[in-house]
């Protein structure tokens, strides 16, 4: 059982966030056995309603890369048959209910699939699409408020707004934490930085608040060394694992820009707060937050934010990963590619099944990041 | 001579189809030749989804065109595989749809596609509806023309349309007037715009009552005829040219009820279609079952035009029509719809056709195959393919598992 003694020592909570990404929640009970934990699959869902709620929000990452479970097809992301097939296998069975997000067609699906055939509460929010149409807010704010009363009658309690306030308040304070984090990258393993981002997605918040702000000045110190690597930005959809940063760091290559799922898009963007009305805050944090490819804020707005921030960060090369069916971030890759190479951006486009790299993926990074490393700049 | 050939075929055609070509031969031609005559008339043409509100375009005088079936028809033209492939040299992947990916393999290789490509839009308009493959499709080409794009965001209904969701779209609709307004330089007319709504009405009730005939057994169409004569309805609704061929065909059908005349002779077996057609295997696939004695006397994809409008003024009833439309709704509400069907058809069987390309259409079947067997006891079964791209195609497969599924009605 955990106790929060044991955070008083940096390398005691750096241990545990390191910890905590590689179980995956697995131990949660145990480990946490007085918390009730609530499932969510995207970004998009508001994890502040679900903190208001008394609950603890729990990412779904899958166990394995190639299950079948028999009411999903072979043509399906890894991510919608691992959770999917966990659920059959009761791996959620604890949890106090299951939240989906409208972000691409296949959670659309799996929401609804799951209601059929799972055990699980579900839970489903639908936010807009075009997430700066005319009544997108207003759309926005009444789902909110639908999903407020979804938790407080999963929960039996009236959500207070005094709850509300403290969890957005928590969350502001996380992502400040995080950005600090990711401004270390530079300077410290890209699989160091993508475990402790990921813990912060599978892990009760308060601690992970506190352990990442007590592991911050070791980190910072750690951070003092240079480095001699090839600088990279990484743009995928769920990542589970560190497979891939490990890859990358082994061949010479850095991670310095973020744009995955599971990575700094989960906490990056602005927290608004200040109104009246709580709920118009979160609206405003999800709209203005950094678009994943399922959400549209205008035309080209997420292709110009990353080359941006690949050109902010010094990226030499973008490694854009698409998952074996993952038509969103697929579709994207296409413009991606084209718009970093115009800005003299070495790009490589990696399909992965899951979130494992084997030895093709090898050769081709190896390739890729020589390439980086030869050429002119370094 | 020809009647031995229909024999063999077990098809009879319909005599209409000569009307359905002129009408669809005359579109076709006014779309590819747009350019000849669209400025000159003042009438800008829309690449529009299948799912778009196009009695609002109609009103604003906009000239649509359909990139999805200008897609079908690449692939009952065997162009699928070849614009693909340039789809895919050019960075899209294999698992992308393939209506989208032959789509971009016309618009880059024009003189690989079937009727020279599609002209180019002056705007696009696309409405989620169905998809949310459409919103990136279309933003790859909209940065491609640099045309404007119109997207209407219609929020997926996992129960009933909400008053939010209904509100949002409104207000979008509202937002697209005033677009089209500066696009066409045109202020909208209302009384058009209801003249539009009327017309659509009409020709959704003329498809909804052809279809309603097929309840008589033997049933007067098959499902190829309920594919190929569902083109009129999705391209030219709210059009009078649409309307007379509906009215054409909504005779003929009736008088082969009246005569008793099957869509293939000696039906055995009803059955009912879930998904888009197999286009590139129109006539072979259907065929395996038509031999056997098993026609598919409804279908969901076709049904999906067959819609009446809700009520309320003009923009409103777009709001609610074409965002409750089935593919943005639950299982629950799909599994029922099918269950409705299979009981108002007095369908046999169905068979689910798991397409590639069209997740929100097939990721959820196997669910709701469960939910129908279960609550009708009927079988259900379910064949992998895709909707325009051929390498998805197994035939031995397939002809094993039809094979195997029609014999368990060897008893009726």
């Amino acid at each position: 059982m955990f106790e929060n003694n044991h955070l008083k020592d940096p390398r005691q909570s750096l241990e545990l966030l390191l910890e905590e990404a590689t179980l995956m929640g697995a131990k949660r009970l145990i480990r946490y056995p007085n918390r009730k934990f609530f499932g969510y699959f995207c970004s998009y869902f508001p994890e502040e309603l679900i903190l208001a709620a008394g609950l603890e929000p729990l990412r779904l990452l899958p166990d394995s890369e190639n299950p079948t479970p028999v009411e999903l097809p072979a043509y399906c992301c890894s991510l919608a048959r691992g959770t999917l097939d966990m659920e059959v296998r009761e791996k959620w069975s604890d949890l106090v209910g299951i939240g989906f997000t409208h972000t691409c067609d296949t959670m659309q699906c799996l929401s609804g699939i799951w209601a059929a055939c799972g055990n699980s509460k579900t839970v489903d929010i639908v936010p807009p699409v075009m997430l700066n149409a005319p009544g997108a807010s207003s759309y926005y704010h009444a789902e909110l408020g639908s999903l407020l009363n979804e938790l407080t009658a999963l929960t039996k309690h009236e959500i207070q707004n005094e709850a509300l306030r403290a969890a957005l308040v928590l969350c502001a304070n996380t992502r400040k934490l995080v950005t600090e984090l990711d401004a270390l990258r530079f300077n410290l393993p890209s699989p160091l930085i993508f475990s402790l981002l990921r813990a912060g997605q599978l892990m009760p918040r308060p601690e992970y608040a506190l352990a990442l702000e007590n592991c911050l000045p070791l980190l910072k110190d750690m951070a003092k060394e240079t480095h001699n690597k090839a600088n990279v930005l990484v743009s995928s959809a769920v990542l589970e694992n560190n497979s891939l940063f490990e890859m990358i760091e082994e061949l010479g290559g850095r991670v310095v820009a973020d744009d995955t799922c599971t990575g700094y898009r989960h906490y990056s963007g602005v927290t608004v707060s200040g109104s009246e009305n709580l709920l118009l805050d979160i609206v405003q944090r999800y709209t203005n937050m950094p678009p994943c490819p399922c959400k549209n804020r205008s035309l080209n707005e997420r292709i110009s934010y990353l080359t941006a921030l690949a050109k902010q960060r010094h990226a030499q090369g973008a490694i854009i990963i698409v998952r074996k069916y993952c038509e969103p971030h697929a579709w994207d890759a296409v413009t991606l590619s084209e718009s970093f190479r115009r800005c003299g951006i070495r790009t490589l486009t990696l399909e992965l099944e899951g979130a494992n790299v084997g030895g093709q993926e090898r050769t081709r990074l190896q390739a890729f990041l020589e390439s980086l490393l030869e050429g002119p700049g370094l | 001579m020809q009647v031995s050939q229909e024999k063999r075929r077990n098809y009879r055609p319909l005599v209409s189809s000569k009307t359905l070509q002129k009408t669809m031969g005359r579109y076709y031609a006014l779309t590819n030749y747009h350019r000849y005559w669209g400025k000159l008339m003042r009438r800008p043409l829309a690449w529009v989804t299948s799912g778009a509100p196009v009695e609002l375009l109609r009103a604003f005088n906009i000239h649509s065109a359909y990139p999805e079936q200008y897609a079908a028809i690449y692939s009952a033209r065997n162009a699928t595989v070849n614009l693909c492939e340039v789809a895919e040299a050019a960075g899209y992947s294999q698992d992308l749809c393939s209506y989208a990916r032959s789509n971009i393999g016309g618009v880059l290789r024009p003189d690989l596609a079937p009727l020279g490509g599609m002209p180019k839009p002056d705007l696009l308009v696309a409405c989620n509806n169905i998809c949310g493959t459409v919103l990136k499709w279309y933003e790859v080409l909209a940065r491609h023309f640099d045309v404007p794009l119109l997207v209407l965001d219609t929020p997926f209904l996992t129960g009933e349309l909400t008053t939010q969701a209904k509100e949002y779209v409104l207000e979008q609709l509202n937002a697209m007037v005033t677009d089209l307004e500066k696009i066409t330089h045109r202020r909208l007319d209302e009384k058009k715009l209801a003249q539009q709504m009327s017309l659509s009405r009409e020709i959704t009730s003329l498809w909804i009552e052809t279809r309603q005939y097929c309840r008589a057994s033997p049933s007067p169409l098959n499902a190829p005829d309920l594919f190929i004569n569902m083109a009129p309805i999705v391209v030219l609704r709210g059009s009078h040219e649409g309307i007379n061929f509906y009215r054409k065909l909504r005779d003929e059908v009736k008088e082969r009820v009246d005569l008793a005349q099957g869509a293939i002779e000696n039906e055995r077996i009803r059955l009912v279609w879930d998904n888009i057609a197999i286009w590139p295997q129109l006539f072979s696939f259907y065929k395996m079952f038509s031999e056997k004695g098993a026609c598919f006397v409804t279908d969901t994809y076709s049904g999906g035009w067959a819609v009446e409008q809700a009520p309320g003024t003009p923009l409103e009833s777009l709001a609610a029509t074409y965002t409750e439309v089935f593919l943005n709704r639950s299982p629950k509400y799909r599994a029922n719809q099918l269950i409705n069907l299979i009981k108002e058809f007095k369908a046999d069987g169905f068979v689910m056709h798991s397409n590639r390309s069209c997740k929100p259409y097939s990721l959820v079947q196997e669910v709701i195959r469960k939910e129908v067997i279960h609550e009708t006891g009927v079988p259900g079964l379910m064949i992998e393919a895709d909707m325009a791209d051929p390498r998805a195609y197994a035939e031995e497969p397939v002809r094993n598992r039809v094979q195997a599924f029609l014999e368990t009605f060897d008893d009726l």
